[in-house]
């Protein structure tokens, strides 16, 4: 999958360049405005990392121009702002996500990773949920596995539908937060350990193989044991 | 909110101003009556007197003329009743008698000689001695048993005697009266109009004082964009919402200033900062020994820190220079507060410490969700930080007095000494504190800025109290406290 980096800082540039490519990407960078429309009007990508502080215009005007001559790739936005401006708030809406400097390369990865996803099923709606011997029935917010129902919280379904969807890709716990929780807030303390450790507690009961596995200082993965 | 905009009329200012313009009104039109009214009494008198002295000459000269044998009475008599027809003033009489003139003839002393008139000749006569009427100058004499005082002028004949000739004032006092009932109505009639047309003018020139109040308060409340509506005129208000609104761009200017220093500050940390960390963690990726990805991984865990410091300290910073930029919105802090303590009952439970809610239910704030998400999630991790096992954290929830109250109460140790003191304040933490000191500082920064308070105390019964006090939005649905829950 071919990527563009639009980021003018080339410390910063470099290092996000290497980890996608090591993550699997082909990337090209950009380190304008210019540049980067040029580069999007010659190759066609599946997807953006968008600094907002770019030297010659605004990252939102960038992609708001993108977007106008008919590019849909999903884009993340980094922003080394305060504040998060209302119109990226716009952009997120509509399948966009943005991410605050500094932050973990893995959050980078794996919501870039989410949006690619998120854009290629987009359209289609699922009903049901299947990693391994785990079934997830989201209509009725029902989980079991190998037929055993599994006796969760809501939050714990919901918990557990985002690692699903996300089922053997990284999941941070900012990301948790967001999708779960619907906050941006950053605990000091460990709360979404807490969760993972009760919601581990009752699909990965003894004797049966552990499908959420903890990433250490990264997030979580749940993946068919 | 809803009793201060109850009834602008009665509260207006209009109502003094027009009041006292109406009183100003009214006495100077009054003292303008006086003088008027005091002229043309003063001319009708002046009128009558000079018909009385005219008549008093031609009557002395008919009687000095007219032979003293018996038709002398009945000649004068005539004269005095053919003068009587030419009375200025006078009205047409009701009774067929004639009660507006008399005439007297008499001695210096004695009973009167001769007397045409209505009512009693001597009575006259001694009213007439009493006022010492002589000369023909007229003066007012009052029959005591007569309604209306007489005007009378006299004259002194070649036999000694006098001729006294009166001139009832009723018909000068009949035409200023009917004066003064006319001018009460019109002065009543337009009194009452000058009232209404000044209150009118008030009210319409206050209203603009009212929209700029009402702009300015929104102002206050919201963002420092909008500005008071200007009429363009040159008035004094047009001169108020001018000046309104260039002190609004000066605070405007000050705050953006802020906005851009602050910014840029963030701006030129953060970027050194993101690059430190992604070097960090690309390092991490390569072989390393266990103590070389513990020491990095420690950095890393120190950027962090370091970073949410930033973020805090100057989000505290523009919150106490009422600069924290706010994308307000219509928020159930119910909601908001069961979904975090969903995030944090887990973690609360683990430590040991029981939690209950108690909540009325809907809780409306018009409030920016993801800095009150900051401000709940600081104070619940406030509790989960400092409070030892098997404590219980009470949280109620109620719409009051149109404030939305938020207490969280402990049974734990208390606020320190230390932390009690200056709990509001920058980098003061407990001695069990891993943070940065922050959290209390920034709740109350935020909640400042949202236009409520925070107050922190020790219960007397022992353990913390955090009462959070937002304005309500909306209309008030459950009072105080209702079910419990949890």
């Amino acid at each position: 999958m071919r990527l563009l980096l639009v980021e003018d800082e080339r410390e910063i540039q470099s290092f996000i360049q290497e980890n996608l490519i090591a993550a699997g990407y082909l990337v090209d960078t950009a380190e304008d405005a210019e540049a980067a429309s040029r580069l999007s009007r010659r190759y066609s990508y599946q997807g953006m990392i968008v600094d907002l502080g770019l030297p010659d215009q605004d990252g939102i005007d960038l992609i708001l121009q993108l977007r106008r001559s008919g590019i849909r790739v999903p884009v993340l936005i980094l922003s080394a702002r305060r504040s998060v401006d209302d119109r990226v708030k716009g952009l997120e809406l509509g399948g966009d996500d943005y991410l605050t400097k500094p932050f973990a390369v893995a959050e980078l990865l794996a919501r870039m990773r989410n949006l690619l996803r998120r854009n290629m099923s987009s359209g289609e709606d699922v009903t049901r949920l299947r990693v391994g011997d785990l079934d997830l029935d989201i209509l009725a917010r029902r989980a079991s596995r190998a037929g055993e129902v599994l006796n969760l919280s809501p939050q714990e379904f919901s918990l557990l539908e985002c690692l699903c969807r996300n089922a053997g890709r990284t999941v941070t716990r900012s990301m948790l937060l967001t999708e779960v929780w619907g906050t941006r807030f950053q605990p000091d303390t460990n709360v979404v350990d807490v969760h993972i450790y009760r919601l581990r507690g009752k699909i990965d009961a003894p004797g049966r193989e552990p499908m959420i596995k903890t990433l250490r200082g990264i997030g979580y993965v749940l993946a068919k044991p | 909110m809803s009793s201060r905009s109850l009834d602008p009329v009665s509260r207006s200012a209009a109502w003094r101003i027009s009041l006292w313009a109406t009183l100003a009104f009214a006495a100077g039109t009054l003292f303008v009556f006086l003088v008027l009214h005091r002229f043309v009494a003063n001319d009708i008198r002046r009128r009558s007197d000079a018909w009385l002295s005219g008549e008093v000459e031609v009557l002395g000269d008919v009687a000095a003329r007219t032979p003293k044998d018996r038709l002398y009475s009945r000649v004068v008599s005539e004269v005095a009743e053919l003068a009587s027809r030419e009375v200025p003033d006078r009205q047409v009489p009701k009774k067929s008698e004639n009660d507006s003139v008399f005439f007297l003839q008499a001695d210096a002393d004695g009973p009167p000689k001769l007397w045409v008139g209505a009512g009693d000749g001597a009575a006259t006569l001694a009213a007439i001695r009493a006022a010492k009427v002589f000369k023909d100058v007229p003066r007012d004499v009052k029959v005591e048993d007569g309604r209306v005082p007489f005007r009378v002028a006299a004259v002194r004949i070649e036999d000694g005697s006098y001729i006294y000739l009166g001139l009832s004032e009723q018909d000068q006092l009949r035409v200023l009266r009917t004066l003064r009932a006319r001018f009460i109505e019109i002065w009543l009639m337009i009194v009452l109009l000058g009232f209404v047309v000044v209150f009118y003018a008030t009210w319409k020139m206050l209203r603009h004082v009212r929209e700029i109040t009402g702009t300015a308060s929104r102002i206050g409340q919201t963002d420092l964009s909008s500005r008071v509506p200007d009429s363009g005129r040159m008035d004094e208000v047009g001169q108020l919402a001018r000046t309104l609104n260039h002190m609004l761009d000066r605070i405007q200017n000050t705050v953006r200033q802020l906005h851009t220093i602050t910014d840029s500050l963030a701006h030129d940390l953060r970027s050194p900062l993101t690059a430190i960390r992604g070097k960090l963690e690309t390092v991490l990726t390569t072989d390393l020994s266990v103590d070389q990805a513990e020491s990095i991984v420690s950095a890393i865990d120190e950027l962090d820190r370091l970073t949410e410091f930033l973020n805090t300290s100057l989000d505290v910073a523009e919150a106490k220079a009422d600069a924290l930029r706010l994308s307000r919105t219509s928020i159930d802090l119910d909601e908001l507060v069961r979904d975090m303590l969903d995030l944090y009952e887990p973690s609360m439970n683990e430590k040991g410490l029981i939690v209950q809610i108690h909540s009325a239910g809907v809780c409306r704030i018009s409030a920016d969700p993801a800095l009150i998400h900051r401000v709940v999630g600081n104070l619940l991790e406030n509790e989960v930080k400092h409070l030892p096992a098997s404590c219980t954290v009470r949280i109620r929830l109620c719409v009051l007095d149109e404030s939305v109250h938020l207490i969280l109460e402990d049974d734990g140790p208390g606020f320190d000494d230390v932390v009690k003191r200056d709990r509001f304040q920058q980098r003061i933490r407990g001695r069990e504190s891993r943070g940065h000191g922050l959290g209390l500082a920034f709740v109350q920064a935020v909640v400042r800025v949202h236009g409520g308070s925070v107050v922190a105390e020790n219960r007397p019964e022992g353990g913390a109290r955090l009462c959070v006090t937002l304005p309500h939005d909306g209309p008030s649905t459950l009072v105080a406290e209702g079910l419990s829950l949890t």
